[in-house]
């Protein structure tokens, strides 16, 4: 009998067996090979586990960050193109941030900052605007006044009510881009089936409710006549501004005239103009917002209108495309949105929002915002700027799925692919009640969106009564939110 | 005469105690790393939580030291208290469904079937767990409309009225503790099939040789074999339920009012939505104190009630 063992060495833990391959190998190989391989794959993942491998990541140049997916930051190439032939030395980087809506972007920012890696520039919507100008971003004043001749014809093409809502204590924070009001949508062949012309533009809330009625009518089951969504725009804040009054006090801040007597000199509305909204206490037990929020809450116990559920407009694309609602408050960015949907120019029309004690419609608009913690400010100027010009918003808005600030770009070629017929609403807005006013959305708008959205809902599914003890509870709520990081 | 020798004493370790030296190092080198990233990941980021409860702090500005302000104003806020309350209503409710169905399911495929509907209905149940809380509650948001969702046009076909499944207080939180437990059940059904499945046949056939049938035989035969795995399943569904979160943000964003708002979400909207990490970090001290004193109540009453073999 022979012995596998040597003399003087120890036996073989784990001896090779007969054949071949893997069955040869011992635990320590294996543990080994296990080795390298995790080895290898940490090199190999090195610039995923470092975040190097995020585009602009590291690069010199401008990080400029935008609400959207990876395409949507692909679309802005032109534009990313364009400005690189005019500034050479200046490269730029779009970063697109996903989130469900701007609160979402604005909390994804946050992080970016909190974590060391703020973009350089961010797109900003109304509803974050003195959130950056309070805590984030440079005031544009000395750039606008160091480059007034170039900026002139930009400002002589927007209207002023779009500048006012990016104005801040005093300063300018961003040059609006592009922007929506609250108008209203009709779903033209649920009129017609009701036997409804389009409303004149003067239309009343009592006209809108007799409108309500006759959809109603004609359509008693499996259709809405009014759809309307719980959040800051296009929810209860347009009836409360037509109703001429607010869930916020509104006032203006002091200043500002540098920016009005140098670039809208003109301006009928001149006298009203200020350093910038400002909303600094609660206004929910008013008279006229509890009327307001009655009016809704009678809409939904008629079954004209619904309770209202949070989330955005583009769920109701299809809904809205299958004859399923009859009217919904909008702005300019459903066109697009119903033509892709496969909505003819006629089927659709659009009209501004009724009249109560005013016709003060609701608007939100957006545009870049430097950081102040921006490398190169003067670098990140130039970009505002030249994304300001004609050229460029052409290039960035190319399809009406919003609307441009400059009022030469809203014209009949821009919807002549998608209409409606009477798209001049969607400016004329400004223009027709020159009062009309942003969202009301102070640097607490999270807290206060979250107040006003967790109350509507309440109010308008009960009794009278409780739409009272709502705007009690929504009164302490804001309260509450305002006292936040103020 | 006494010699005394001036070699130095060479004290020869036995083998054995060598070797347990080296493993004591080899297991300190291999547990390092999981140390390491527990260290990083788990308990830094605690601690930190625990040192910002007594901070101001928005991210941007430097924080701020308020002491105990953060806490007194969590005492305040009717919406932290009723986010609280809202949660542990939720935990009792969703965790009793969630077992119940769990272990009723598990004992069903105990019965004589086809193994072929056997596989077919273990992975049925377990099927909902794997998918992305986020998504599954989109896709649920849309089939509980109350205009234009699925279930209510399936009850209008029976004649019932459209019920406002996401806009009425009852209803919303009825949702969001259906679509939880039908997401979640099938982590605890497969435990209860495991702990099913091990029970030897032979104590079943002495209980029916007994008598013991149906309930008398689930009650004193089953469950106490199963009483491990009870406990078990019963803590992990209780933490998970108590950190809620998705299903109640995104089917009903905490509404309507505050009626769907629970304890995470208000972390989270004080957080990253109010910039009040403070505020956000104390109210998490408070549910990870809640948190620890349900798990150590129910290991201190499972004395009780669990049986181990």
């Amino acid at each position: 009998m022979t012995s596998e063992k040597t003399p003087g060495q120890p036996a073989p833990l784990h001896a090779p067996r007969p054949g071949g391959g893997l069955s040869q190998l011992t635990r320590r190989s294996l543990l080994g090979l296990t080795g390298l391989a995790v080895a290898g794959a940490t090199v190999g993942a090195w610039p995923r586990l470092t975040g190097t491998d995020i585009p602009g990541r590291g690069s010199k140049g401008l990080k400029i960050a935008i609400l959207g997916t990876a395409a949507d930051a692909a679309a802005r190439q032109g534009l990313v193109k364009a400005f690189t032939a005019a500034h050479p030395d200046i490269p730029v980087q779009v970063q697109a941030i996903q989130g469900a809506d701007w609160k979402d972007f604005f909390s994804k920012i946050l992080t970016m900052v909190a974590a060391g890696t703020p973009p350089d520039i961010v797109y900003v919507a109304t509803e974050g605007a003195q959130l950056f100008a309070d805590k984030l971003a440079e005031p544009l004043d000395d750039y606008v006044r160091r480059d007034a001749a170039d900026m002139s014809d930009y400002f002589d093409d927007v209207h002023p009510s779009l500048l006012e809502a990016f104005m801040y204590q005093g300063s300018l924070y961003q040059l609006p881009l592009d922007w929506n009001a609250a108008n209203m949508y009709m779903n033209t062949t649920t009129f017609a089936q009701a036997g409804l012309d389009r409303p004149k533009d003067d239309w009343t809330q009592d006209d809108f409710s007799a409108t309500l009625r006759a959809l109603r009518k004609a359509r008693p089951a499996d259709f809405t006549p009014y759809y309307w969504t719980n959040r800051l725009f296009g929810g209860v804040v347009p009836w409360l501004y037509a109703n001429d009054t607010s869930f916020l006090t509104e006032t203006k801040a002091a200043g500002g005239d540098w920016f009005w007597d140098r670039f809208y000199p003109n301006d009928p509305a001149r006298a009203t103009r200020g350093g910038g909204y400002q909303w600094l206490a609660p206004n929910a037990e008013d008279g006229r917002v509890i009327e307001t929020f009655d009016y809704l809450r009678e809409l939904v116990a008629e079954g004209l209108g619904v309770r209202p559920e949070s989330g955005g407009g583009n769920a109701l694309v299809g809904l809205f495309g299958n004859n399923r609602i009859g009217t919904t408050p909008a702005g300019g960015y459903w066109a697009q949105g119903l033509h892709d949907a496969g909505m003819t120019a006629d089927q659709f029309d659009v009209q501004f929002f009724p009249r109560w004690r005013t016709q003060r419609h609701q608007f939100g608009a957006a545009g870049y915002a430097i950081m102040r913690t921006a490398k190169d400010k003067d670098a990140a100027w130039e970009w505002v700027k030249f994304c300001s010009s004609r050229d460029a918003m052409q290039l960035a808005i190319a399809k009406p799925n919003t609307t441009p600030t400059r009022r030469s770009m809203v014209n009949e070629s821009f919807y002549a692919a998608t209409g409606p017929k009477h798209w001049k609403v969607f400016y004329d807005t400004l223009d027709r009640f020159p009062t009309s006013g942003p969202i009301p959305a102070p640097p607490q708008q999270a807290a206060v969106e979250t107040a006003l959205m967790k109350n509507v809902s309440t109010a308008v599914s009960g009794s009278s009564a409780d739409v009272r003890a709502a705007m009690g509870t929504l009164q302490r709520d804001l309260e509450l939110a305002l006292r936040r990081n103020s | 005469m006494t010699t005394t020798s001036t070699a130095p004493r060479q004290t020869v370790k036995p083998p054995a105690a060598r070797r347990s030296f080296v493993e004591r190092w080899l297991a300190m080198i291999f547990l390092a790393p999981t140390l390491l990233g527990m260290a990083l990941f788990t308990f830094l980021p605690i601690i930190g939580s625990l040192v910002l409860a007594f901070f101001r702090w928005d991210i941007i500005s430097a924080p701020q030291f308020v002491g105990f302000a953060n806490f007194a104003s969590l005492a305040e806020d009717p919406t932290v208290r009723v986010s609280f309350l809202n949660t542990i209503v939720f935990v009792i409710v969703a965790v009793i469904l969630q077992l119940g169905i769990a272990l009723g399911l598990a004992s069903m495929l105990q019965a004589r079937m086809p193994s072929w509907l056997r596989v077919f209905l273990r992975s049925t149940f377990f099927f909902p767990l794997v998918l992305s809380a986020a998504s599954v509650s989109i896709f649920m948001r849309y089939m509980f409309n109350e205009q234009f969702g699925v279930v209510n046009w399936l009850l209008s076909l029976i004649g019932i009225p459209a019920v406002p499944w996401l806009t009425s207080p009852v209803a919303s939180a009825a949702v969001v503790v259906l679509v939880y437990v039908w997401q979640n059940f099938g982590f605890s059904f497969l435990l209860f099939l495991g702990a099913l499945t091990n029970i030897p046949k032979e104590l079943h056939e002495a209980a029916n040789l007994d008598g013991a049938t149906g309930w008398k035989q689930f009650s004193n035969v089953t469950l106490p074999l199963i009483s491990p795995t009870v406990l078990v399943a019963s803590v992990m569904a209780i933490i998970s339920a108590l950190q809620v979160f998705d299903q109640p943000y995104v089917l009903t964003n905490g509404g309507p009012g505050d009626s769907t708002r629970t304890a995470v979400m208000v972390i989270f909207e004080s957080a990253f939505q109010q910039l009040e990490f403070g505020e956000a970090s104390a109210i998490g001290l408070v549910l990870t104190v809640l948190i620890l004193a349900v798990t150590a109540l129910q290991f201190r009453l499972s004395r009780r009630f669990v049986f181990y073999q």
